[in-house]
């Protein structure tokens, strides 16, 4: 009965199922004294929580040997006979279970040993893990999805949707985020309907309400009448018709009607995103977050085996195919469980990417070791993010060396002839491309970051929005200049920012004569149509026009 | 009442984990069991108590089992805590 129009757009596409609202409720804990016969109902709630907690534990343990200890903590012995005694001394099951699992950490915290008293900690998780099972709350926040629904939420970080269970997952609605947010990317990798920005939303639904979304026009039905689910069918029916034309076009040569070739690669954050990725026409991986591999640890930073059985999956999938992996980049919005980074005034301007890597040399070899030894199954790139200067650079590579070194030691093979490039994303590596240029195999120019540093606009910041513009001629003339170093020095310039896949830029970056597009999975047909249906001469007439613009508002009264 | 004396032999004691082991086997066990390690007495049956006698490497232990499979029980603790705990043993 409700609609919602919502201005942006994250991921195209229709959806309609009931909503799965996700919550994350500040735990408020009722204490109380009970009566003597309330005790049995009290004990058997406590076990009732017990064995939630195991299960959840179970579920999300797999090979990690401290979940696995935590199962034996969750159901310790001395521990339940704690609760019980409190229980049964005239205290509710939350009371019982807070006030012993606090006796045991302070027992912990009281210890000289370092490590006994970090195991206050682990007591802690406990404790919240049974205080949350009691109140009926799911410590994962997906573990109700059973069926496919509406997500909505307030926001989705990373690790929600490393957890999430993308078979249920018919569209997504969220408060917090703009088209370059997390959830938007992993949305359109995925093809599914994802709406940002949707202010207010989390408290106008309930769980299981029906909601229907059309992420095209950006309108949401609440509870939707039968006209208007006649309406939403007509115009879900109208987009699937066009998708079907496209789906048939991408299936044809990557090539302008004048017969000048690109190349369409696939962004991907995890092996999963690859096998999707596969099912799509794209030739290539342009950029693999290696994030993943270091968020999906909850203890310590993955060991070089862990990621190279990881990278080795990864190239097995792709084949011959190019498959660029981007080494780790870590800080400013993305944190990892086991390492807490400095309290920094500017993250985004901080120890990140490759800044930290460089700082913790044998992490990094790990990751690099581990690149190396995947490379003898396919055609694995390597790629540095976040460079601004040659030594950055010449010591990344230096590290390289020193493993490959290594691995020589141990007469352990790997390509010799792995091709290893960079990100330009920094204002100072435009401005040294060409420095860059003599010394790497490939460029892939970051966008989202490249815009971001270079007009001084946080792309977080909602009271700034307007101001982030890739098509401010400072990007674009930017990007011209690095093609133009790049195809000097004989190397490919690519681009797996999300400014690759918009609808108007694709054929002024065509023009200017980027190599390789990489951008989401579900973004690949759509660029491919548009560019297959203009000439190559109509295209670089289009951005050398675009070039002499003097504003992002000139610029796209051009196109 | 049967009773052992060994040593523990992994390298980080009966920390977290190899604790953790150590109480799931014990507590799969019907005997009565007490490790004694010094002056303390602790019930391996629980890993909270078993990980607060902070037993590190290299402490002699002396294990305790009553009932009607101690021998098998005693014998198969034994071993666990020579073996390591699935730690190893450097």
């Amino acid at each position: 009965m409700e609609r919602i129009k919502v201005l942006q757009t994250a991921s195209k596409g229709y959806a309609k199922g009931p909503v799965y609202l996700v919550k994350r409720r500040e735990l408020i804990i009722p204490r109380r004294t009970i009566a003597a016969e309330e005790a049995e109902e009290e004990i058997k709630r406590y076990k009732a929580s017990v064995n939630t907690a195991k299960e959840q534990l179970e579920k999300i343990s797999g090979d990690s040997e401290i979940f696995e200890a935590y199962i034996q903590l969750v159901q310790d012995e001395a521990l339940m006979a704690g609760v019980i005694s409190k229980i049964k001394g005239g205290n509710n099951a939350e009371a019982a279970v807070e006030d012993t699992a606090d006796e045991f950490i302070q027992m912990f915290d009281s210890m000289e040993d370092a490590y006994m008293k970090e195991r206050a900690a682990d007591l802690k998780d406990i404790k919240k893990r049974l205080l949350y099972a009691l109140a009926g709350i799911t410590e994962n926040p997906f573990q109700g999805l059973k069926v496919p629904s509406v997500i909505v939420a307030e926001e989705l970080t990373p690790s929600d949707t490393a957890d999430m269970d993308f078979e249920n997952v018919l569209g997504f609605l969220t408060e917090i985020g703009g088209v370059t947010s997390h959830v938007s990317i992993i949305a359109k990798g995925r093809g599914i309907p994802c709406l940002t920005g949707v202010k207010g939303i989390c408290g106008r639904v309930k769980d299981g309400m029906m909601a229907a979304m059309d992420a095209g026009e950006g309108e949401i039905f609440l509870e939707p009448t039968e006209a208007e689910l006649f309406e939403f069918a007509q115009k879900k029916c109208r987009f699937e018709e066009q998708e079907q034309m496209m789906e048939v076009e991408s299936k044809k040569p990557s090539e302008t009607k004048d017969g000048h070739k690109f190349m369409l690669c696939a962004n991907v954050g995890n092996i999963e995103d690859i096998k999707e990725a596969l099912k799509s026409q794209m030739e290539g991986i342009g950029l693999f977050r290696s994030e993943f591999v270091y968020m999906m640890k909850k203890d310590d930073f993955p060991t070089e085996e862990e990621q190279f059985q990881i990278y080795k999956e990864a190239v097995l999938l792709t084949k011959e195919r190019e498959l660029t992996i981007r080494t780790l980049d870590i800080g400013g919005d993305k944190g990892l469980d086991y390492y807490t980074f400095e309290k920094e005034e500017n993250p985004f301007l901080g120890c990140r990417a490759v800044r930290l890597c460089l700082k913790m040399p044998e992490m990094f070899k790990n990751q690099l070791r581990a690149l190396l030894r995947a490379s003898v199954y396919g055609n694995i790139r390597i790629m540095y993010p976040m460079l601004i200067s040659v030594e950055e650079l010449e010591r990344a590579n230096e590290l390289l060396l020193e493993c490959k070194r290594e691995l020589e030691e141990k007469k352990i093979p790997y390509r010799a002839d792995i091709e290893v490039g960079m990100m330009i994303e920094t204002p100072a590596s435009v401005l040294m491309a060409d420095e860059f240029a003599k010394r790497v195999d490939f460029f892939s120019i970051g966008t989202n970051d490249l815009t971001q540093y270079l007009l001084a606009v946080d792309r977080g910041n909602e009271a700034i929005a307007g101001a982030y513009d890739s098509f401010h001629p400072a990007v674009l003339r930017a990007v011209r200049h690095v093609i133009r170093c790049a195809h000097a020095h004989g190397i490919k310039a690519g681009m797996c920012g999300e400014f690759a896949s918009n609808e108007k830029a694709s054929a002024i970056l065509l023009g200017m004569g980027l190599d390789e597009f990489s951008m989401s999975a579900g973004s690949i047909k759509a660029v491919k149509y548009r560019l297959r249906n203009i000439s190559f001469k109509e295209a670089e007439e289009l951005a050398e026009k675009v070039l002499g613009a003097s504003s992002a508002k000139e610029v796209k009264e051009l196109i | 009442m049967i009773s052992q004396k060994t040593v523990v032999v992994n390298k980080s004691g009966l920390h977290l984990r190899p604790a953790a082991d150590l109480s799931k086997l014990a507590s799969s066990m019907s005997s009565e069991i007490t490790i004694v390690a010094g002056e303390k007495r602790v019930n391996p049956k629980s890993v909270l108590i078993l990980m607060s006698a902070a037993i590190t490497k290299g402490t002699e232990i002396e294990i305790i089992c009553e009932g009607e499979n101690e021998a098998e029980d005693l014998k198969r603790l034994v071993e666990a805590i020579e073996s390591g705990l699935g730690e190893g043993t450097e």
